[in-house]
């Protein structure tokens, strides 16, 4: 379809102008580097976590599993003479933070050697033979580690190994290490296996397991196995628990896929930008290739394989950037995982070709797609463009009322969209339909606004003034986008920071109300909120003795099994004190905790959001030790620790329905007057010997808000890249603007326009153009909070918050626009004033 | 000699607010294959606008522009893009040489476009360059060469289909004496040596001297001068 040299006319243009194909290259390398450095970092974390589920349960086909307290031993030995039963395992199992494993947490696993061999290969079977396994037996705190792990902290056998678990300090010693294969090394990492009595009595678990692992004959029936069991253990398919940790994270990958998508679509703008410019500035060549009798398709044809050739590099060197950046992506990911949700080792992090593959694909269509509108551009030059000046911005202007209407009706769409569903993608839609919509009004505006600025910007600036806004006015075409760009890069920025300054507040205020006591004591768990550390039952009793204290409180939280998965299940022993402790949403029972006492629930905002449970009459079937109990749920409180819900009863109704009699942290009220520090060391000495943590009241809730906004971290790339965007918008206009304008500002040079004054006209114009992008974007960036607020995180998470438009973040957004149209002057204005007038005079 | 192109009635105009602007008035004029007509008339006179016209570049408000027995004001864009590739040649004052092709390339584009065996192309196009004396420039860039030089290689180009019909908007206008007078003689020969039809806009008296015949724009007439 393309001649031969037709083809070399795009390909000689792309190395002529260097500057201009390293910025297409950079527009794809970007949007490339982003998406493939998100989707590594996701796709590392997701098969880490099957690793590590596949090396935990291994080949087991079902679970068997108790209450907060575990299964007894007596299950075990039930189960391995059952006849559907293949293979049978004990499993202890904790998380535990090592000092000597560099502070990460790691996973416990306390395991019978013999019977392991069905299940695990690489920790029974082959590695039995390694040495110190074996020694499992005799040696009574030894324990095996995976190589990776021990040497990466310089340990060997012999060497010592201390660990935090719950409350407790254990003091271990290295036995041996397991060599495997390379490919499963990352399975193992972050693993320590100690024997199944071994860990029992160093955790202080008693008879008790946390589960055991199973192989059932094919055909058998898992309910008829735990019907022979006790009331307080059920037969699990092997796969539950990780399926329950993967919907976990879900919103999370969400979030970070929408981040990749707008890298993508910022990439796709330059890209956009650049090419649109490169077509104005060879108008007189297409008209002349057209002349010559290159026909519309064959002009059209040219400007794409521009562009792919130009995508083709900037995919290449967008993946190689994309696995740089995604070796830092993935620590970032692990970590939020890890303070919000599971513990998690992330080993190497490869490019594999179902990451690369996606990437790259993803990299040409949105460049391809981005170089359309500018191919049509060019291929619809007529013939008469190679002896006359352009004709574009009349059809551009044409354009206005139609491109407004259809933004007003694509941004009522959104509306209706938002009104209608009440999906999360729905909502996303429909944000992303009236961010579009408003975009698509925002030329029309830019003509209308600038043409009114005309007769005010000339009493003020003269002359220039006038030419400035007429310019703006009369090239709408260019400064339209321009102006739509920067309106929608900072009105998103504007729209999430309100978001989250809203959701910080609304946080801070809901710390101030549930953060009330003055010391609070808890076991440092390195687990997020999966982890339920629990402390020694007698400690409370002993910590209310200690002059001072006035009052205690008490939580024990734990996971259990309910008629909607795992839950996390809190018991508070506050009774009737817990009046005030939290908000309750309209509906609830009019004495929550009066109901609580006599044996209700309590459920946090997004556990009802999530399972759809009303304030009053809803009641929830849970899994207790005695078999399955349903309680009735007497309110729904606002609660921001957790994205997945929490369900609060009192610790009687717990210690009624369950054996475990431990607490997960305890909260101390001083007596007036009391000295603090003096306080908590008392505590300190109570609870010595133990791995516990005393934290006053300031530190709590400082802690809670470093990881609120550690979580939050990753908007400021966002941010930056908004500015960016408008940055990049703003420049290529004004390029293409000068480029256009080639005759017209030479005139004027040559007619006398100094270069201060020409540097005044190109201030003036972006000036003009950042201070309407400003504008209009504080109405849109409030509305877009609005939505992220109101629906977006009402739809995800469940949480209701307060929105608040802070002034100040308003009067940033127009610094931003301003500074970013303003800065973006500077090269195009350099350029010009290096041109060489008289040529310039000759050119169209 | 039939005629090659026939003005029949023509008229142009442009609209521009209350009051249109008429370039040409039912002009009427006839041209023979093979002969030099050059179009003179004063700065503003519709001289671009004719050659536009005939070039389907440009349509009438009213008549038709015959091209042998086509309308060219009737054909669809497309037609009318293959006639312009297959039958005319263009030399213009700003030669609009691509920049980003060599001198030779530029000569053979025409004929690649057209579909043309590359090989026989591209011996004609050296043909033509050494005709027009730029042989031994056919790798360099356009910007490496003179505003006369640029000129020849368009004329070059221009010729490279073999076109009954060759356009030119002051070929001579941005160039001095000298040169200018080169292009004309090269572009006086190799058209009439061929037998091709030249349409030829100039302000220039010598110029229009080389013609066979003058036709001169006035108020929208094409007359023959007094
Ligand atoms: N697209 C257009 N819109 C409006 N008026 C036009 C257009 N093109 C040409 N004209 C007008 O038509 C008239 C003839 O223009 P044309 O370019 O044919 O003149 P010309 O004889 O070639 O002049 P010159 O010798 O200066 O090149 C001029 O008055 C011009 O202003
Ligand atoms: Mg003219």
């Amino acid at each position: 379809m393309l001649p031969r040299t037709l083809l070399a006319t795009g390909l000689r243009d792309l190395l002529r102008r260097p500057l201009h194909t390293a910025l297409l290259v950079l527009g794809v390398a970007l949007g490339v580097a982003v998406v493939v450095a998100i989707d590594l970092a996701g796709d590392s974390a997701r098969r880490a976590f099957a690793r590590s589920a596949d090396a935990v349960v291994g080949r087991a086909t079902h679970v068997v599993l108790g209450g907060p307290s575990g299964v007894p031993v007596a299950a075990y030995r039930d189960l391995r003479r059952h006849e559907s039963v293949q293979a049978a395992a004990p499993v202890v199992e904790a998380t535990a933070v090592s000092d000597t494993l560099g502070r990460s947490a790691v996973r416990l696993l306390g395991v019978d050697p013999i019977a392991e061999g069905p299940f695990r290969d690489h920790l029974g079977g082959g590695s039995l033979r390694a040495p110190g396994f074996g020694r499992l037996f005799t040696e009574p705190r030894g324990a095996v580690l995976s190589a990776t792990l021990a040497r990466r902290h310089g340990l060997g056998p012999g060497d010592a190994l201390s660990l935090r678990v719950d409350d407790r300090r254990l003091e271990l010693r290295v036995l041996g290490l397991i060599e495997t294969a390379p490919d499963r090394a990352a399975a193992l990492d972050g693993l320590v296996l100690l024997d199944v009595g071994v860990a029992q009595e160093l955790l202080g678990r008693g008879d008790r397991l946390t589960r055991i692992d199973l192989i059932l004959a094919p055909g058998a029936s898992p309910a008829a196995i735990a019907a022979g069991l006790g009331p307080g253990l059920r037969v699990a398919p092997a796969s539950e628990q990780a399926e329950t940790a993967i919907q976990l994270t879900e919103a999370f990958h969400l979030n970070l896929g929408a981040l990749s998508l707008l890298a993508l679509v910022v990439g796709m703008f330059l890209i956009y930008n650049t090419i649109t410019f490169s077509v104005v500035q060879r108008r007189a060549v297409f008209g002349t290739l057209r002349l010559l009798g290159a026909t519309p398709r064959q002009v059209f044809a040219l400007i794409l394989v521009e562009a792919a050739a130009a995508a083709a590099v900037g995919t290449l060197a967008g993946e190689a950037l994309g696995y740089v950046l995604g070796q830092g992506a993935v620590r970032l990911v692990t970590r939020t995982i890890n303070d919000l949700y599971f513990v998690l080792a992330v080993g190497d992090v490869p490019l594999t070709a179902g990451v690369a593959l996606p990437g790259a694909l993803l990299g040409l269509g949105a460049a391809l797609l981005a170089a359309l509108p500018p191919a049509l551009e060019a291929s619809r030059v007529e013939p008469i463009a190679a002896l006359r000046p352009s004709t574009y911005e009349s059809h551009a202007r044409r354009l206005l009322p139609r491109l407004a209407s259809a933004g007003a009706l694509l941004a009522l769409g959104g509306g209706a969209l938002l009104a209608v569903t009440d999906g999360v993608p729905a909502a996303f839609g429909a944000l992303f339909a009236i961010v579009l919509g408003v975009a698509l009004a925002v030329p029309l505006l830019t003509a209308t606004f600038a043409a009114r600025a005309a007769a005010p910007m000339g009493r003020v600036a003269g002359a220039l003034g006038r030419i400035a806004a007429r310019t703006v006015e009369r090239s709408v075409g260019r400064t339209g986008v321009a102006v739509a760009a920067l309106t929608t890069a900072v009105s998103v920025t504007v729209g999430v920071s309100l978001m989250i300054a809203s959701f910080r507040a609304t946080v801070v205020n809901w710390l101030e109300l549930t953060i009330r006591a003055d010391l609070y004591v808890g076991a440092p768990s390195g687990g997020g909120v999966r982890a339920t550390p629990a402390i020694d039952p007698q400690l409370p009793a002993r910590l209310a003795a200690l002059p001072g204290v006035e009052a205690i409180e008490t939580i024990r939280r734990v996971r259990i099994a309910s008629e909607v998965g795992e839950i996390a299940l809190g018991a508070s022993d506050l009774g009737a004190a817990g009046a005030g402790l939290y908000r309750f949403a309209a509906g609830s029972d009019p004495d929550p905790w009066a109901r609580v006492e006599q044996g209700a629930l309590i459920v946090s905002e997004p556990f009802a959001h999530r399972h759809r449970l009303a304030p009053r009459g809803a009641s929830v079937l849970l899994q207790t030790d005695r078999g399955r109990v349903r309680f009735p749920v007497a309110g729904v409180f606002y609660d921001y620790s957790t994205e997945e819900g929490l369900v609060l009863m009192g610790r009687a109704t717990y210690e009624r329905h369950f054996e475990d009699r431990a607490v997960s942290s305890i909260a101390l009220h001083a007596a007036p007057g009391v000295d603090l520090d003096a306080l908590a060391s008392q505590v300190r000495e109570a609870a010595t010997g133990r791995a516990l943590l005393v934290t006053d009241n300031r530190s709590l809730k400082r802690e809670a808000m470093r990881v609120f906004d550690r979580t939050f971290a990753v908007t400021h790339a966002l941010r930056l890249l908004a500015v960016v965007v408008a940055f990049v918008g703003v420049w290529s206009a004004l390029m293409a603007l000068h480029a256009e304008r080639t005759r017209e500002l030479a005139t004027l040079q040559a007619l006398g326009l100094t270069p201060g004054l020409l540097r005044r006209l190109g201030l003036l114009e972006s000036g003009l153009m950042g201070a309407l992008a400003g504008l209009l974007s504080l109405p849109l960036g409030a509305l877009l909070a609005a939505i992220l607020v109101d629906v977006i995180n009402v739809r995800s998470f469940g949480w209701t918050m307060e929105l608040r438009l802070e002034p100040g973040l308003f009067v940033q957004a127009l610094a931003v626009s301003l500074a970013a149209s303003l800065l973006a002057t500077v090269y195009p204005l350099w350029r010009l004033s290096r041109r060489e007038v008289a040529a310039a005079l000759r050119q169209e | 000699m039939p005629a090659l192109i026939r003005f029949d009635r023509v008229s142009k105009t442009y609209p521009e607010g209350d009051a249109p602007r008429v370039v040409l008035r039912e002009a009427s004029a006839e041209v023979a294959a093979g002969e030099i007509v050059a179009i003179r008339g004063r700065s503003g006179s519709g001289k671009s606008t004719l050659l536009n016209l005939v070039a389907g570049l440009d349509s009438p408000t009213s008549g038709d522009v015959w091209l042998g027995d086509v309308a060219v004001n009737r054909l669809s864009p497309r037609e009318r893009t293959l006639l312009r590739r297959d039958r005319m040649g263009f030399v213009f004052q700003f030669f609009n040489l691509i920049p980003t092709l060599r001198v030779l390339e530029n000569v053979v584009l025409p004929a690649e476009l057209a579909g043309r065996g590359p090989r026989a192309a591209r011996e004609r196009a050296l043909a033509l360059l050494d005709r027009v004396g730029l042989a031994s420039r056919a790798d360099a860039f356009p910007d490496r060469l003179s505003g006369g030089e640029q000129q020849r290689v368009a004329l070059a180009r221009a010729l490279v289909m073999d076109p009954p019909l060759v356009l030119a908007d002051e070929p001579t206008g941005n160039l001095d004496d000298h040169a200018g007078e080169v292009v004309m003689q090269l572009l006086d020969e190799m058209t009439r040596a061929a037998g091709k039809t030249l349409l030829l806009v100039t302000h220039s008296r010598e110029v229009a001297a080389r013609a066979d015949r003058v036709l001169t724009i006035e108020d929208g007439h094409l007359v023959a001068p007094r």
